[in-house]
């Protein structure tokens, strides 16, 4: 009988950990989609002088680094397609198409890509000297990938600015996220034309910060009357 | 066991009107409608029903201990404050035993 309360009350003890360290869990995690909004938002907003390799910045199929989102990167290498990607909203919010390529990463082993906004659709025709074998250096600011369509995946046109929907179209390791090109210089020059500027990159974290901070509050309270629990039962039966 | 009651009705009905607020107004403004401008209006809801529902849950807490309820009862009246109208039931509930 008394072996019998024990396993009961040492049962009652693991349930209660279990629990807060659920509620503990589900604290943590509101706790970092909070760290994420504010490493975003703060992306955002500061403006870094300084330009960065690619390689400083991002690594290919891994998930781009929300602190370097914004960042100017510099690299080079050649554009091997091209896509329309359509319905794209600038930092004023005016709507048009624009030209998205897909950049081999020179001197990258194995071989990597990046998407590259490189303008307007409507410009595309401006550089026909390009070519797959034109070396093209370029300087940008990384972007993360959208999440949300605004045209349909035919050939040679993108839903959406992530190198996810264009997986299989090369042979490459692809970078996440893209790059909105701001200068481009060939062996014979810089390329001329209208560049676009990225509107402000929204969370992927749905809330706001201190929504989150509130529900790491609300979790871990929840913890901790759990952990009272088995004393406020003993003062009842009491 | 007065104050504590009080301290529960208030915290009742400010956190059943966020949670009206939240079910009715912030959601469906965050997943029905794609407009930017009523988003960025209504951003501060979700923000202060969370920090009500905290303080709600002390004030739920602080009420059933005082009022020796039973476990089950309790974890109802934590999940009410979550439940648009639940916590207005919970607080004509309580007024009409307790007062």
């Amino acid at each position: 009988m008394k072996t019998r309360v024990i396993i009961k009350k040492f049962l009652q003890a693991l349930g209660v950990i279990a629990i807060t360290l659920v509620f503990v869990g589900l604290g943590n995690w509101q706790l970092d989609r909070a760290g994420i909004v504010k490493e975003l938002n703060a992306a955002a907003k500061v403006i870094d002088p300084k330009v960065y390799s690619l390689s400083q910045l991002a690594t290919p199929t891994v998930a781009l680094d929300s602190r370097n989102v914004n960042k100017q990167v510099s690299l080079s290498g050649f554009y091997i397609s091209n896509f329309k990607a359509p319905l794209q909203s600038d930092r004023d919010g005016v709507v048009s198409d624009w030209e998205v390529a897909l950049l081999q990463v020179d001197g990258s082993g194995p071989l990597s890509g990046i998407l590259v906004v490189r303008g307007l659709w409507a410009d595309r025709l401006l550089n026909m000297d390009i070519a797959m074998s034109t070396r093209i250096e370029l300087v940008g600011t990384m972007q993360p990938h959208q999440n949300d369509d605004r045209a349909e995946n035919v050939p040679g046109v993108i839903s959406r600015l992530d190198s996810s929907v264009i997986v299989g179209q090369a042979n490459l390791q692809l970078y996440d996220g893209f790059i909105v090109a701001q200068s481009e210089v060939t062996a014979s020059g810089e390329l001329i034309r209208t560049r676009v500027v990225a509107e402000v990159p929204v969370s992927r974290v749905a809330g706001y910060y201190w929504q989150h901070i509130s529900y790491v509050a609300i979790w871990w309270l929840m913890a901790a009357i759990v952990l009272y629990l088995p004393f406020y039962r003993r003062r009842i039966t009491s | 066991m007065s104050g504590a009651v009080k301290r529960f009705r208030v915290m009742a009905v400010i956190a059943g009107v966020m949670s009206l607020l939240l079910w009715f107004v912030d959601l469906p403004v965050a997943y029905l409608f794609n407009n930017e401008d009523w988003k960025s209006k209504v951003a501060w809801i979700p923000f202060v029903h969370g920090w009500v529902y905290a303080v709600y849950l002390l004030a739920a807490l602080q009420f059933s201990v005082k009022a020796r309820w039973e476990l089950r009862r309790v974890i109802w009246l934590a999940l009410a404050g979550t439940l648009p109208i639940a916590s207005f039931i919970a607080e004509r509930k309580i007024v009409k035993t307790y007062s």
